[in-house]
């Protein structure tokens, strides 16, 4: 049966929503990963998570601006880079407050945070600086909808990312190390496992995904020194959302999160989105604190 | 100076005789209240109101996150709760700021009330993350219903009613003296009520569930009840800072009283002190707004150019006088950071221990 072209219209422009949703769901998806590697390793909240991702971007600008090295294949070079940073974090100052109270943890990291946004500031004024290339603004067509091109290869490139480290935390020693550590540190630390060099390469990991969603979402958003701040909001969300410290939890709440966001944005206007998100966050902390999954399981 | 009052069964601080204490608060007191005369400067009475102004949003964080150990990174939607309630209220309803003022703290309650109940059932890591939540729902409906609160424009407010009593006018609030009182007063009776919590039963109380609260659940003391009222006394000071603050600087919009770094600085000020001290707030407020004004008004840039450290035409000197200024929240940032790693007690603990260690060897 024909559907009346109006309701064909309410149709695609529903598809049309689901399906950016779902694409720049994987980018959210990396970051809620790496936030959730974390916090399954080190039960540290990184409330600087989002500046890690911010850096990404400003990496993947001056590579593109200076060496015109296209921002998708920045990432070879971001996420090493951020890999380093993240363990030189770790050891340099998050190593010394795992055992504090959990606020000091907390607050350490949003000074962290704190400085880097500000360094950037200093360095590259706060001018909102635009990556665009010469695909930036074309688009696919895909099952009768046109599609963003870089969301589209950006998503690509999100799924490979995804299944590298599903791979290397399953069937790599080292993956399987990290996540006996998240299991369980202390039982880790009796049967062998170096915790203080998983929880090194734990956060040269996260920030690593961090700043290779930042790569990835760099043609697509404005780039700022304050950008972070609602990413790490978001991380949070999306790994409270699957459950803290659980990866398929945050790789399944990073999509839900970009489908909440963007059908929600069609529909009620942009500037609520983040409500609808913030909404979901305080309904699955009330409800479902252990996330949507359950039990946490890295 | 004021690190005396504060510290209870403290080392070097409980030699001091009580009287002497009282005397030496008194004091300060005193001279702080009949500093208006003396002082004409209009920019040290401006550092005095915004001190005060932090010294109430820092010891009203406190009483929940010091005393309480409920750590809130959301007391952003109090202080724009009664920032936007005082503002709205004398830029559309023409009512005074100081009766908006209360309408304000009383809303702040409300939401506290509201918040509370639904956020505290959720501990630790959850808490923290569920206070931003609701300060951002806040900050982004302020943002969206324009109609109300005239959105990303925010509230401007130029004039300020005359406060008259039977006729005299006591103020016109056209010099800086009338808020630097209204500050001071706050500022005492907030440290009072400080006082006067870590005093009674009440304090007691929450100092039980700050350090096990299974175990003061188990002594039959009712968590979600006195978590609450801690945020309730909490949220109305939080209020009155935000709606001071308000009325003092005549513009606010979602960004400068409702955002993060709302919620971040007053974190700042409770903890760089020294958190669940009653002095602790004082002191933060002492380091951290002298330093941000002069990070603000580029002393500091001036001062490394007048001490030779860089030139004044070098590439340097340029680049800090230009940017420096917008970047004092680095300064914030690297400040937070060495307090954590190396007086995680606040600049008092340290302090202390210092003064303990020499008097050990």
């Amino acid at each position: 049966m024909p559907l009346h072209p109006l309701c064909e219209r309410a149709m695609s422009v529903f598809l049309q929503s689901m399906i950016s949703g779902i694409l720049i769901g994987g980018v959210y998806a990396l970051i809620g990963i790496g936030l959730t590697i974390i916090f399954g390793v080190m039960r540290v909240i990184n409330f600087a998570h989002g500046e890690l991702l911010m850096l990404g971007m400003y990496g993947t600008y001056y590579l593109f601006t200076l060496f015109h090295v296209d921002p998708f294949v920045s990432i070879i070079i971001i996420i090493p880079l951020m890999f380093v940073f993240g363990a030189l974090l770790q050891k340099g100052f998050i190593n010394r407050v795992l055992a504090a109270p959990e606020h000091n943890q907390i607050l350490l990291t949003i000074g962290l945070g704190l400085v880097m946004s500000n360094a950037i500031m200093l360095a590259f004024t706060s001018d909102y600086k635009i990556l665009s290339t010469t695909y930036s603004s074309s688009s696919v067509k895909f099952l009768g909808l046109s599609v963003s091109t870089p969301l589209v290869i950006s998503f690509a490139i999100t799924a490979a990312i995804t299944i590298a480290l599903y791979w290397f935390l399953l069937k790599t020693d080292t993956g399987q190390a990290i996540r006996a550590t998240a299991q369980d540190r202390e039982a880790a630390r009796l049967m062998g496992i170096n915790v203080k060099r998983m929880s090194i390469i734990a956060f040269g990991l996260g920030a690593a995904l961090a700043g290779a969603a930042g790569s990835l979402i760099s043609p697509t958003y404005y780039i700022f020194p304050q950008v972070g701040g609602g990413f790490t909001l978001k991380a949070f969300v999306i790994t409270v959302l699957g459950g803290m410290g659980s990866i398929v939890g945050a790789t399944l709440g990073g999509v839900l999160i970009g489908v909440a966001e963007s059908v929600g944005g069609v529909y009620l206007g942009a500037g609520w989105k983040e409500v609808i998100v913030f909404i979901l966050f305080l309904l699955v902390l009330l409800f479902k604190p252990s996330g949507l999954l359950g039990k946490s399981n890295v | 100076m004021l690190t005396d009052s504060l510290t209870r069964p403290a080392v070097a601080a409980s030699r001091l005789p009580t009287a002497l204490k009282i005397a030496a608060i008194g004091a300060i007191v005193v001279g702080l209240f009949f500093l208006p005369r003396y002082v004409e400067s209009t920019y040290a009475l401006h550092m005095m109101i915004l001190i005060f102004i932090n010294v109430i949003m820092g010891s009203s964080w406190n009483i929940l996150g010091g005393y309480t150990g409920q750590f809130s990174i959301g007391h952003a939607a109090y202080f724009g709760v009664g920032a936007y309630s005082v503002m709205m209220l004398m830029q559309y309803r023409q009512i005074a700021p100081w009766w908006g003022i209360w309408v304000g703290v009383l809303a702040a309650v409300v939401v506290a009330v509201v918040i509370g109940s639904i956020c505290f059932r959720l501990r630790g890591p959850y808490f923290v993350l569920a206070s931003i939540a609701v300060a951002e729902i806040f900050r982004v409906t302020v943002l969206n219903v324009k109609g109300v609160t005239n959105g990303a424009e925010g509230i401007l407010v130029t004039e300020i009613p005359p406060l008259t009593i039977g006729g005299t006018v006591i103020t016109d609030w056209f010099s800086k003296v009338p808020f630097y009182y209204a500050g001071l007063v706050f500022a005492i009776l907030i440290i009072f009520v400080t006082w006067l919590v870590r005093e009674s039963k009440l304090g007691y109380y929450f100092q039980a569930i700050r350090e096990d609260q299974d175990a003061a659940h188990s002594l039959g003391i009712n968590l979600t009840f006195y978590k609450n009222v801690s945020l309730s006394i909490s949220a109305a000071f939080t209020a009155l800072a935000g709606s001071l603050y308000a009325v003092y600087v005549g513009f606010i919009d979602p960004g400068t009283v409702l955002g993060i770094d709302v919620s971040i600085e007053i974190i700042m000020i409770g903890i760089i002190g020294g958190m669940g001290t009653i002095s602790g707030p004082v002191v933060g407020a002492l380091v951290l707004v002298p330093l941000s004004e002069a990070l603000r008004s580029n002393m500091i840039t001036d001062a490394l150019m007048k001490a030779g450290v860089v030139g004044e035409e070098s590439k340097v000197g340029v680049f800090l006088k230009e940017h420096l200024s917008q970047a004092h929240m680095l300064i914030y940032g690297i400040l937070v950071v060495i307090v954590i790693l190396f007086m995680p007690q606040g600049v008092l603990g340290f302090l202390k221990k210092l003064t303990t260690r020499k008097a050990r060897s």
